[in-house]
């Protein structure tokens, strides 16, 4: 490879316009020097993955005129030119509009020599003035301007709407605008080209994937961390690398099966997350974690942190990283949404379900029990509810009081005179008469529970809830209910 | 470059903005030859010198250093997109995507420093247009590599809303407001957002044009065809609030402006326009309405007929049938409240049978019916909790007796709005 055009120093400066703005480089490519350049200039990175604008114009000049055959030459340069401009951190002090381009990627030809040294000539040999003749054009287009404005000017409402001075117009000769114009366009650049040309895009981004830029690699050994919000940029010696971190999960695991207690485990898992997402680790341990701590916080109820963790699963499903079990996880989704009752997030996910996902049995069941709640089917829900695969019963259990009102709801007001206190029980998923007793006074309405002497011959007395007397109570409850749907951590 | 300043020059002269929006167009037929015209050492001077040629004073506004120098400024970055799309074997779109966001700023910092009049509106509207263009072709090349981005669209629309500002924010008197160019740039972010899914953005854009309507002219003083893309969206917005009055007021007003042979606009507004009347008055399309739409009639039509003879399996192996395009029109989930419809119109049918006058039915008759139309067995709890459902929602007056087994019809009206 011929050394970069930069690296031999020295010319391009004399090159360089004495008028030019940008303050003069005395070196070039010296770490030692360049640091004051650094500082002095008005924008410096904010990250380091950054490009200067004036690189990109470089980059895209260097293109312009480039002949095909020597694109790929000119790659190889370009990529040399701008990774040792950000190896010597010169990237942000080359004064990039004046920077030389690549032999490769100048034309033979005189002019177009001319043309890459760039500015400093006045005379524009290719400039096009327009000639004499055009001027006819024009004149015919003041006969037209006259008549119109005259015609605008009579107008009686000042307030009509300005466009309508014209019907008629030649502005069809100059372009299409009409309903296929994006057809025509997409017909005139291919639609659909996945051939991935090399690019000055390309050239830049795999300047990127120099060492350079990797991200940081932890050094910290030790297992346990506490959680701590990050302010600043993370640093590698209180991060753990990946090996640390496999055994933090054994050692976490199996404190949770012994202990039980989850805000020490909830903390531990943030930061074994943190130390993840810091050093861009993502592979199968990563969706292990998640997976563990989203059925850890199901667990305990803590729906915040499972969405958290359940939307950092759905990144990681969608990349394509093999391992973990992401149709169990979608139906958690479905359910977590029938909890915050987002209908428009649900359309979304009925519209991303593949075949395969339709199969899944946590996925139908998950499904069923949205058409049931859609449907107010409460009687299947509720036998759906005893019988959810997984952990679908914990999130259930998020919105199950809420369903259960409505469901108590509709039975106070379509039957009457009573309905028997064992139907209720059964109909709304509840394990004994108790629990459902529970669940009635709970809301205000165990008042309205009776013994009712039986009808019949065999002397047993019959346990009712007087429907019409508990419709009122039940009902405000029902709206309190649906009211407040804790969106914790939504995203 | 010769032409393009040429229609410039003459788009001033006859203050003709769709000329002048030409100029400017990705569709400009002289697109090649200006690419070719110059290069990018000397775009800058070249195309100065030729605005600058034959100085018209009478427009010291476009004429002047200042002005020139805004319409430069386009130019310049007209020809930078020109040069990335005409100039290379493979259109790098994410080049043409930054060369027609400068472009399209240089556009509205024309307006914006009030260099530009009304009549000139139409250039805004064509930057803006192509910028959405771009950005799609942009990520969708991206996306092509494998690359899951909608970031380009999402930077256009952080750039047409500039653009929305400036019209709706201008204070100029009506006549010579940009306030006319609202409606073409609200409707141009609708259908930028509703690509990105970000449906809530579109409420903020109408909160803003509610704080504003005092000085705003009315909506249907402007042109119907921005009138009717507006209330289509205001309808769908609406409709997927479940705000389905409101729903049906906008579609309606949208369906009654469309153009008669506007075939594709009146059948995204019936798409939505029907689901909306069968919840809010229990209508359904008539195979009349639907002959037009095969699309439409194919899905809808079918449904309809199972919806009124109370065909529960049949609606649901419609709707099923149906499921991709429903859901992905966002209307799956307020047809799927038809069952509710087509199961009070089975029941209404045990009731018409039963007899006139009879307002003891058993609940085993509604179970046979049902058991029948829906093909599956059901347990009598769950036609008990139909029922229920039924008479909560108001589609039937009476009250199931637990212990005879027995529904309980109201003498009168029974199933209200049906005439029984």
């Amino acid at each position: 490879m011929t050394t970069p055009p930069w690296r031999a120093a020295g010319g391009t400066a004399v090159q360089r316009p004495s008028f030019h703005p940008v303050a003069v480089r005395k070196s070039l490519g010296k770490v030692n020097n360049t640091n004051s350049y650094t500082a002095a200039q008005p924008s410096p990175p904010a990250r380091r993955t950054q490009f200067p604008d004036a690189l990109k114009a470089y980059v895209a000049r260097t293109f312009e005129d480039c002949p095909s055959e020597n694109k790929a030459e000119v790659e190889v340069s370009l990529k040399k030119i701008i990774t040792d401009a950000f190896e010597n951190e010169t990237v942000w002090t080359i004064d990039w509009a004046t920077h030389p381009l690549p032999a490769a990627a100048r034309r033979k030809s005189t002019t177009s020599d001319k043309m890459d040294i760039s500015s400093g000539d006045d005379a524009s040999p290719t400039t096009n003035t327009p000639t004499k003749g055009d001027f006819n054009t024009v004149s015919k287009g003041n006969k037209r301007k006259l008549s119109s404005r005259i015609a605008s000017d009579k107008n009686e409402f000042a307030v009509t709407r300005p466009d309508k001075k014209y019907k008629k117009t030649n502005a069809s000769d100059y372009s299409y605008e009409g309903p296929d114009a994006f057809k025509k366009l997409d017909k005139r650049y291919k639609r659909h080209q996945t051939k991935n040309v090399f690019s000055h895009y390309n050239a830049m981004q795999s300047a990127l994937d120099s060492p350079a830029f990797a991200p940081i690699v932890g050094r910290a050994t030790n297992l346990e961390k506490r959680y701590l919000r990050l302010t600043s940029a993370p640093d590698p010696d209180t991060v753990r690398p990946l090996p640390v971190l496999e055994k933090t999960l054994e050692l976490l695991k199996s404190k949770w099966k012994a202990e039980n207690n989850y805000s020490y485990i909830c903390d531990q898992f943030k930061s074994l997350r943190q130390d993840l997402t810091v050093q861009h680790i993502k592979n199968d341990f990563t969706i292990n974690v998640y997976e563990i701590h989203a059925r850890i916080a199901l667990e305990k109820a803590d729906l915040g942190e499972y969405n958290q963790c359940q939307s950092q699963l759905a990144n990681l499903y969608s990349e394509k990283i093999p391992g973990g079990h992401p149709h169990e996880f979608k139906a958690y989704r479905i359910l977590y949404l029938l909890h915050t009752c987002n209908r428009s997030n649900m359309n979304d996910i009925l519209a991303t379900l593949t075949p395969a996902e339709k199969e899944d049995r946590a996925i139908l069941h998950a499904l069923a029990v949205r058409s049931a709640v859609a449907g107010g089917n409460f009687h299947r829900f509720f036998k759906l509810y005893l019988d959810a695969p997984n952990m679908g019963g914990y999130l259930m259990d998020s919105f199950i009081d809420r369903e259960r009102l409505a469901a108590l709801a509709a039975i106070c007001k379509s039957y009457r005179p009573d309905v028997p206190f064992r139907h209720i029980t059964e109909e709304l998923g509840f394990e004994n008469d108790a629990e459902c007793e529970a669940f009635i006074v709970k809301h205000n309405a165990g008042n309205f529970i009776k013994t009712k002497e039986s009808a019949k011959e065999d002397g047993t007395n019959k346990i009712v809830l007087e429907t019409a007397k508990a419709l009122p109570t039940i009902e405000a409850a029902k709206s309190a209910a649906f009211k407040k749907v804790d969106i914790k951590g939504q995203i | 470059m010769e032409s393009i300043i040429r229609a410039w020059r003459t788009a001033h002269a006859e203050e003709n903005g769709k000329l002048l929006a030409s100029t400017i167009s990705l569709t400009n037929t002289d697109l090649e030859e200006f690419a070719y015209s110059t290069n990018s050492a000397r775009v800058a001077e070249d195309i100065f010198r030729s605005l600058e040629y034959e100085n018209n004073s009478a427009r010291p506004k476009i004429t002047n250093k200042t002005g020139l120098e805004a319409w430069a400024e386009v130019y310049v970055a007209y020809w930078k997109v020109a040069q990335a799309l005409e100039r290379h074997d493979d259109v790098e779109w994410g080049q043409v995507f930054v060369n027609m966001k400068d472009l399209t700023q240089a556009v509205i910092r024309g307006f914006q420093n009030g260099l530009w009049e009304v009549w000139q509106l139409e250039i805004l509207y064509t930057a803006c247009k192509y910028l959405r263009y771009v950005a799609i072709r942009t990520d969708e090349a991206k996306r092509a590599n494998g690359e899951d981005t909608w970031k380009s669209l999402e930077d256009a629309a952080r750039i047409i809303n500039r653009a929305f500002n400036v019209c709706l924010n201008d204070r100029a008197e009506l006549a010579q407001s940009r306030k006319w160019g609202t409606y073409y740039i609200i409707n141009l972010l609708f259908k930028t957002y509703f690509k990105l899914n970000a449906i809530t953005l579109s409420k903020n854009i109408l909160k803003a044009l509610v704080a504003n309507t005092t000085e705003m002219p009315d909506l249907l003083d402007f042109r119907t065809s921005d009138v009717v893309t507006f209330k289509y969206y205001c309808g769908v917005i609406a409709f997927l609030d479940e705000d389905y009055v409101k729903a049906e007021e906008h579609l309606d007003t949208a369906y009654q402006l469309c153009h008669k042979d506007a075939q594709k606009n009146k059948e995204l507004i019936l798409t939505y326009l029907i689901p909306t009347k069968l919840l809010t008055r229990r209508q359904l399309p008539s195979a009349t309405l639907l002959k037009p739409y095969p699309l439409l009639e194919s899905l809808f039509l079918p449904l309809a007929k199972c919806i009124k003879s109370g065909d529960l399996r049949g609606y649901d192996e419609n709707l099923a049938r149906g499921e991709d395009w429903f859901v992905k029109k966002r209307i799956f989930l307020t047809l799927e409240r038809g069952r509710d419809i087509t199961l009070r119109n089975l029941f209404r049918k045990v009731y018409l049978a039963a007899g006139d006058s009879k307002t003891r039915i058993p609940v085993d008759h509604f179970k046979a019916a049902v058991s029948w139309k829906s093909g599956v067995e059901l347990e009598t709890e769950e036609v008990e909790c139909y029922l229920a459902n039924m008479i909560y929602k108001g589609y039937i007056k009476g009250y199931i007796s637990r212990e005879k087994g027995m529904v309980v019809l109201s003498g009168s009206n029974a199933f209200p709005g049906t005439g029984v």
